[in-house]
């Protein structure tokens, strides 16, 4: 069973949140369905050879794990944005486009 | 200071919304879709948040901000995403049984009535902020029949909030002929002001926040108790003092037609007697 690090877990649920409101016409699905190639996808965390040999090692995969998940986090600011500019241009369009 | 905020649960707005012809007034589809917080509460909600930060971390503290809602027990979800942007804790007056949260059976006058019962019993409201209108009903009327029943100041459509040193609210408001600019005065009542589409951008829940919400207190109390509180009859409250005759879908827009030329979109607009 591999082992998922806790902040990786934290990041895909923190993806699904704001997901429920991503406009996509296949909503949660087609979010789901990036973000789960995404975090599998080995070139968004280039892990450096050597295995969890020496605490350096460990500390050094640690420190590009979590820059990974900071890419991710800004990723899911970028869709909140969406999200937030989606609605304001609906709502715009809805109710006029005043003075 | 306490900032009272009136949300409502609303079909979110990117919903298509579907016509039951055979269910007569009732007919817009509210099953399995999905409702979330309408809009222009939620930049209610953000405003009044921005308002308990503006006095810096030390006075934030003295600022409470309280959600109150109007509805079935799902508006408990909209209460709390309210918690989860930044307010203090709610208050969920929950209706029962088949009472929609919508224009069929919760009407302003009413929601109106139910409202300034909260606010008396709140004591120390120095502020009501809510949405200038919801995208169901689309009346907008829930502001000002509240600022009337209170005979508080009210500035309507507001563009941007300012609190003053002296307790006071200088107001922009957004009106056809441009933007006026009022100072609100609440000495023995609140002041009401509803927001329009440009106050803010509201922030987005992030999940600390939710998680943080979900421990903030909601006090639930029922429609009936609430009424039987504040001495108002039940029939007052929910008997729509407008009724709706009918409700259908728009005609759906037709085909256009394409053109090949210039000379062929001239002549059919000659046709149809659009261009001389």
């Amino acid at each position: 069973m591999p082992r998922i690090h806790p902040l990786v877990r934290d990041l895909y649920k923190r993806a699904l949140i704001v997901g429920k409101d991503y406009p996509h016409p296949e909503g949660l699905d087609y979010v789901r369905r990036k973000w789960k190639d995404a975090l599998r996808n080995p070139q968004n965390c280039q892990l450096v050879e050597g295995g969890t040999s020496s605490p350096e090692m460990e500390k050094e995969y640690e420190r590009i794990l979590r820059k990974a998940v900071g890419k991710g986090r800004y990723v899911i600011r970028e869709m909140e944005g969406t999200i937030q500019l989606k609605k304001y241009r609906t709502m715009r369009r809805h109710y006029g486009e005043g003075v | 200071m306490r900032i009272l905020v009136p949300v409502k649960r609303v079909i979110d707005y990117a919903i298509k919304i579907r016509v039951d012809p055979t269910k007569g007034a009732q007919g817009v589809q509210l099953a399995n879709v999905k409702m979330s917080m309408n809009p222009f509460c939620e930049i209610a909600v953000e405003e009044a948040i921005r308002l308990k930060e503006a006095g810096g971390k030390a006075k934030m503290k003295d600022t409470e901000v309280v959600a109150v809602s109007i509805g079935p027990k799902q508006c408990s979800e909209t209460i709390r995403t309210a918690l989860a942007m930044g307010a203090d804790r709610g208050i969920h007056i929950e209706t029962k049984g088949d009472v929609r949260g919508d224009y069929i059976d919760m009407q302003p006058w009413g929601i109106a009535n139910l409202l300034k019962g909260v606010v008396e019993k709140e004591d120390g409201v120095d502020l009501v902020i809510l949405g200038k209108q919801s995208i169901d009903s689309d009346c907008g009327q829930t502001g000002p029949l509240l600022a009337g029943f209170l005979n508080a100041p009210q500035a309507t459509f507001a563009a941007k909030v300012d609190r003053d040193d002296d307790g006071s609210f200088t107001v922009e408001r957004e009106t056809d002929a441009g933007t006026e600019t009022i100072k609100l005065n609440p000495t023995s009542s609140p002041a009401v002001i509803t927001c329009d589409l440009r106050l803010n951008t509201p922030r987005y829940p992030t999940m600390p926040n939710i998680m943080k919400a979900k421990k903030k207190p909601v006090q639930t109390i029922s429609l009936e108790d609430m009424v039987k509180e504040l001495g108002l009859n039940l029939d007052d409250v929910l008997a729509p003092k407008n009724e709706v005759v009918e409700v259908y879908e728009p005609p759906p827009r037709k085909e256009g037609e394409m053109v090949e030329s210039v000379e062929e979109l001239l002549g059919k607009l000659k046709e149809k007697r659009l261009v001389a």
